[in-house]
């Protein structure tokens, strides 16, 4: 009898440890987050790392966040802005997201804002796009970017390119927003910085041969090339028709081109190229990035580049704001919350900080110049 | 100038060869077949996948695999009633999945081979052999292809299946086998564009639709008709894409192509059945 008794005695008091756990766990209901991202057409480049380490996260976690269980809910976008619109709206009316990482391309997030806006719940967009973040948009409260924009680091490329001499320089762009934007942002900095765009020439995605397009900067006597492209193909064809037509010149890319897929495609024709990169995930890893490669290694997945970290750091925004609210969570007490977020944890270069008028997390110290040297993205020291 | 012509032809033979299996479709089945950049693809895919010249084999294989799949297609809706337009919409169906296979597979990485690194040299004009290959097999394609309709039994029977099915079958000739051998033929030629595509600027998921249009473009400008037209087509498109390149700037480099075949298609002079003559 006196064993009974001990045995109830010590399961109340177990109880009475554990329950108060329980209680509190019980406390903090399940949420669902959204993540739109291009897993097809030409941005799947960068939307499969960014599914592929949003699985990853999750996984490595148990699917927690701060002892709150989260799904993560996603929707192929297709890299098209209807979809993209179309994908939000869905997660947020069926499966009642409280935020949303993506549309997966700039576009998307621009055709995504409105919905976002009317329905109330942020999108974090992994994309450069300046526009996305512009004060002047209607959806601006609504739309936080997580990726570095795309004029962060150029100015130090451009810089770079004048300082190793160059004075004419040739610029190759893809034909969309982010080609456009780079070759016009050259053009705005030619003034400030003393040099010459010679030639500026747009080619699209499935162009198969750039050997006129070189002969055009040859003729034009460039000393320099800058390349605004983020098709691993596109960039691999131009560096063959730089060799095919003999233009011998240092050659720069945007961070377009931090890709795997370049190198491989280029081979030794990449040799040399000045590209400059968010992070450097796969070759040069700072500690936090080699914790995120261990991750995806961890979970089955390869670490690509800088989609993984994009994807990383929409992981850790939406963790920093579920640990910093305090009663329920919605779209609204997100937006508010991530929007007085700052200099938290992330896996990635330089710190991230958002304001109420600041809505670009991270800026130019999350790039980083590097060399392709022996079929590698090597850093420069910083 | 030259050397932008020169580098135009260069590139236009490879857009010849894949106008030729719409050319060669719509001589048997008065239909044309939209998937014919996705067994460029598939072949490129394959090829880059499986090391050495098994893996060239296996690239075309592969192609010619995928459009068994169309042909299946083709005889399914044939038996419903379904044919022209509607395969058309089926191609384009197929060559949607085939892309989703290719990126399901192997993901988002470019294929691409470089074969030659040291170049030719022509009085100050550097090419890569890998263009000369091109042209030697185009041309040949293009050549035989012509013969077969033209100057062969199998030829006849071609055009008279796209002429008068009906009629030729009363003639026993067995018109689906050869508008299914057809579209065979188209992912074998496909197939072959997209390996030298691969030895040459190389190509990515992304690439099917792209280069459909493109091989569609030649294969109408100047008549469908004929592998020889659709051979000048894509000639043309290369010299006028090198031209617009060389002496134009920004976005209205790739508007140029666009336009020109715009007005040669409205005049309506050089793809008029007047002159192509192979038609009654």
């Amino acid at each position: 009898m006196h064993t009974i008794k001990k045995i109830a005695i010590a399961m109340l008091a177990t109880a009475g440890v554990v329950w108060p756990g329980l209680g509190f766990s019980q406390a903090k209901p399940p949420v669902k987050v959204g993540a739109v991202l291009s897993m097809s057409g030409p941005a799947a480049v960068f939307g499969i790392p960014e599914r592929d380490t949003l699985v990853a996260l999750n996984k490595e976690f148990g699917g927690n966040m701060d002892g709150r269980k989260v799904d993560i809910v996603f929707c192929d976008d297709k890299t098209n802005p209807t979809e993209a619109a179309r994908c939000v709206t869905q997660l947020i009316n069926d499966e009642k997201v409280v935020a949303i990482i993506g549309p997966g391309t700039g576009s998307g997030i621009l055709a995504a804002g409105p919905v976002a806006d009317r329905l109330k719940v942020p999108l974090l967009g992994p994309a450069g796009t300046v526009a996305i973040t512009d004060r002047g948009n209607a959806f601006f409260p609504w739309i936080f970017r997580i990726a570095p924009n795309d004029t962060a680091g150029m100015d130090a490329l451009w810089r770079l390119i004048v300082k190793n001499g160059a004075k004419k320089v040739a610029v190759i762009y893809q034909e969309d927003a982010y080609g456009k934007f780079g070759a016009e942002f050259a053009q705005k900095l030619s003034k400030d910085l003393g040099f010459t765009i010679v030639e500026s020439v747009g080619v699209p995605y499935t162009a198969t041969d750039l050997t006129p397009q070189v002969t055009k900067f040859r003729n034009a006597g460039a000393d320099a090339v800058f390349m605004q492209l983020s098709v691993t193909s596109l960039g691999a064809t131009f560096l063959k028709a730089v060799n095919e037509v003999g233009l011998k010149v240092p050659l720069y890319a945007n961070s377009g081109l931090a890709q795997k897929g370049f190198i491989d495609a280029a081979g030794p024709l990449g040799e040399g190229v000045r590209v400059l990169s968010i992070g450097n995930l796969p070759y040069d890893p700072t500690p936090p990035e080699q914790k995120l490669s261990a991750i995806l290694v961890k979970n089955g997945f390869q670490p690509t580049g800088w989609g993984d970290l994009l994807a990383s750091n929409g992981y850790y925004t939406i963790k920093a704001a579920l640990q910093k609210i305090n009663g329920p969570v919605t779209g609204q007490a997100m937006r508010d919350t991530i929007e007085s977020l700052c200099n938290f944890e992330t896996m990635t270069m330089g710190k991230a900080c958002f304001s109420k008028d600041n809505h670009d997390g991270w800026g130019s110290d999350a790039v980083i110049l590097t060399t392709i040297r022996d079929g590698k993205f090597r850093s420069d020291t910083k | 100038m030259f050397e932008y012509v020169f580098r135009g032809l260069l590139s236009g033979t490879v857009y010849a060869l894949l106008a030729l299996p719409m050319t060669l479709l719509f001589t048997t089945a008065a239909t044309v077949d939209f998937a014919i950049g996705a067994y460029a693809l598939l072949a490129a895919a394959v090829a880059t996948a499986i090391a050495g010249p098994l893996g060239i084999a296996a690239g075309l294989l592969s192609a010619v695999l995928a459009s068994g799949v169309m042909a299946i297609l083709f005889v399914l809706l044939k038996r419903t009633k379904g044919e022209g337009i509607r395969v058309a919409l089926a191609s384009f169906g197929l060559s949607l999945a085939i892309s989703s296979i290719v990126l399901i597979v192997w993901g988002t990485k470019p294929f691409a081979r470089q074969t030659f690194t040291t170049m030719l040299e022509f009085g100050g004009l550097r090419v890569n052999p890998q263009w000369l290959i091109n042209l030697a097999i185009a041309g040949a394609l293009v050549g035989l292809t012509w013969l077969v309709i033209h100057r062969t039994q199998l030829g006849r029977m071609m055009r008279a299946a796209a002429v008068n099915a009906p009629g030729a079958e009363l003639a026993a000739i067995p018109v689906i086998g050869v508008q299914c051998a057809t579209l065979l033929a188209g992912g074998l030629l496909g197939g072959m564009a997209g390996l030298l595509l691969m030895h040459t600027s190389g190509l990515d998921f992304t690439a099917s639709l792209g280069l459909t249009f493109i091989g569609f473009a030649a294969a109408i400008i100047f008549g469908i008709q004929s592998p020889l037209r659709c051979l000048a087509g894509g000639l043309a498109i290369g010299v006028i894409e090198a031209l617009a390149a060389g002496y134009t700037t920004g976005m209205v480099t790739s508007m140029v192509p666009s336009l020109f075949m715009l007005i040669v298609l409205l005049s309506g002079q050089l793809g008029a059945s007047r002159y192509s003559g192979d038609r009654p």
